[in-house]
């Protein structure tokens, strides 16, 4: 492990990142950086590397070549220190179908080491409102609700960062909007999500890193961009001509 | 240190109590063995008059391919939903995910294959003494032990490299003949009384060296 000797480091930065499966370059010399506190998303259409990126930050995954930190400390696929300080919720929820909610809970906050587990698996229930179903097995779950319970499992050891991957595919607008809800009562944390839903994204995100082929095609201030214009922007990013060759996203 | 034997135990514990509810893994291979144990019985009692040979060749036959089914049963575990991605985004040794899971499978595997040799011994007439059911017990748990360190690995990387089921099987029976080999002369000395050092020393070894690249490699396999 080694620090960064910069200062103020950036709660995750990316340096020159890529990844290569065989003859498949999925993620191409990528570098961003990410500041405590800010809510960055990942844009891009279906396979343009994105869920691989977030991968890569997970630790689920090395990079081919290049640097990948947290505050200033390199991550190392499998490295205690890291994976106490991030949490993750990816398309898969994570969790054991034999189980119930809390019984999932309680295995991953034993596995952190969470102090007083049982109190903070519903503290956590709690948050993303679940406690009445803490009992419940996720195979009863629907889309939506284990989708709410991977959240819960990625919080409870309070990690300083959140990595979401595409968190709204595949909900219904109830769904989408509780999810919204329980991500606005993070808003400290820093979050890193990836989305081909635009609008979703640039209502949740103040940056934007729009992702194509691998590479990052542009990166956008969302503070100070409207909607419309991020969308130009995005689709002059992905090579979309306005009109000419269909719209954007799925 | 406590830590990673704590990580262990809770990877144990998660793995019983889903067992325990789902009967997913033991299940299968105790049906699967049975019937192994029944095909003896309808072919081979009339025309084979040694019920220790009988015994012993159905009991290492379904140790091999009820094994081989409940290992691929008890990955499956972890595939599903990605939950095996939930270990390792834990602050936890990859090496202790792997001694958790070898443990866990060693469990439903020596689990069944006590339930097999009951079965021999109903249908096949093969009733070795109490002395030496009890070694023979003790062979099937280290073998059990080489099976899982080895199936756990070969399951995880065709679960993660996204290759077919039946590939399990072509991987994994290769790397545990030397333990089928070991298992087999030994239930035969133990049963006749001779000596059994020398396959004993054999299956322990080699169990170890299972056991010893299980860890070493277990990183690299589920590291994309």
């Amino acid at each position: 492990m080694t620090v960064d000797t910069r200062s103020a480091p950036s709660a995750v930065r990316t340096d020159n990142v890529t990844k290569v499966y065989g003859r498949v370059t999925a993620v191409d010399g990528v570098s961003f950086a990410v500041e405590p506190g800010e809510t960055v998303g990942l844009f891009g259409p279906n396979g343009a590397g994105k869920s691989t990126l977030l991968r890569l930050l997970a630790g689920l995954a090395r990079p081919s070549s290049g640097t990948i930190t947290f505050g200033g400390v390199d991550l190392v696929p499998g490295d205690h220190a890291v994976h106490r300080t991030v949490g993750v919720v990816t398309h898969e929820s994570m969790l054991y179908d034999d189980l119930s909610a809390r019984e999932n809970l309680r295995f991953h906050a034993d596995l952190h080491e969470v102090t007083d587990p049982a109190a903070r698996c519903e503290a956590v229930l709690d948050a993303v409102n679940l406690s009445g179903r803490a009992s419940q097995y996720p195979s009863a779950f629907s889309h939506g609700l284990r989708k709410r319970l991977s959240l819960a499992r990625a919080l409870l050891h309070r990690p300083d960062v959140l990595l979401l991957d595409e968190p709204y595919t595949g909900l219904d607008q109830r769904s989408v909007a509780d999810l919204a809800a329980i991500l606005d009562g993070f808003d400290d944390r820093t979050v890193l999500l990836t989305t081909h839903d635009l609008d979703r994204g640039v209502g949740r995100c103040d940056r934007a890193l729009v992702v194509d082929r691998g590479r990052l095609q542009a990166d956008v201030d969302l503070g100070e961009t409207s909607a419309a214009a991020f969308e130009t922007t995005y689709r002059r990013a992905i090579g979309v001509d306005d009109g000419a060759n269909g719209g954007v996203g799925p | 240190m406590r830590s990673f034997l704590a990580a262990i135990s809770r990877i144990v514990r998660k793995d019983l109590r889903i067992e325990s509810r789902s009967r997913r893994v033991t299940t299968t291979m105790a049906m699967f063995a049975l019937l192994i144990v029944l095909a003896f019985a309808f072919s081979f009692v009339k025309t084979v008059r040694n019920p220790a040979v009988l015994g012993r060749s159905a009991l290492w036959i379904a140790f091999v391919f009820g094994g081989t089914l409940g290992v691929t049963k008890a990955a499956t575990v972890e595939d599903d939903d990605a939950a095996l991605d939930g270990l390792l985004l834990a602050p936890v040794d990859r090496s202790a995910i792997y001694l958790g899971k070898v443990t866990s499978t060693s469990l439903f595997v020596f689990a069944v294959n006590v339930s097999t040799l009951g079965a021999t011994a109903v249908l096949l007439g093969y009733t070795p003494t109490l002395r030496t059911a009890l070694a023979l017990l003790g062979v099937l748990a280290v073998a059990a032990v080489g099976f899982a360190a080895v199936g756990v690995v070969v399951a995880t990387l065709t679960f993660r490299a996204g290759l077919d089921e039946l590939a399990l099987p072509l991987l994994l029976v290769p790397l545990v003949v030397p333990v089928l080999l070991a298992g087999v002369e030994l239930t035969a000395a133990l049963t006749a009384g001779a000596p059994t050092e020398s396959w004993l020393r054999l299956l322990v070894i080699y169990t170890a060296v299972l056991l010893l690249a299980g860890v070493a490699t277990f990183d690299f396999v589920v590291e994309e």
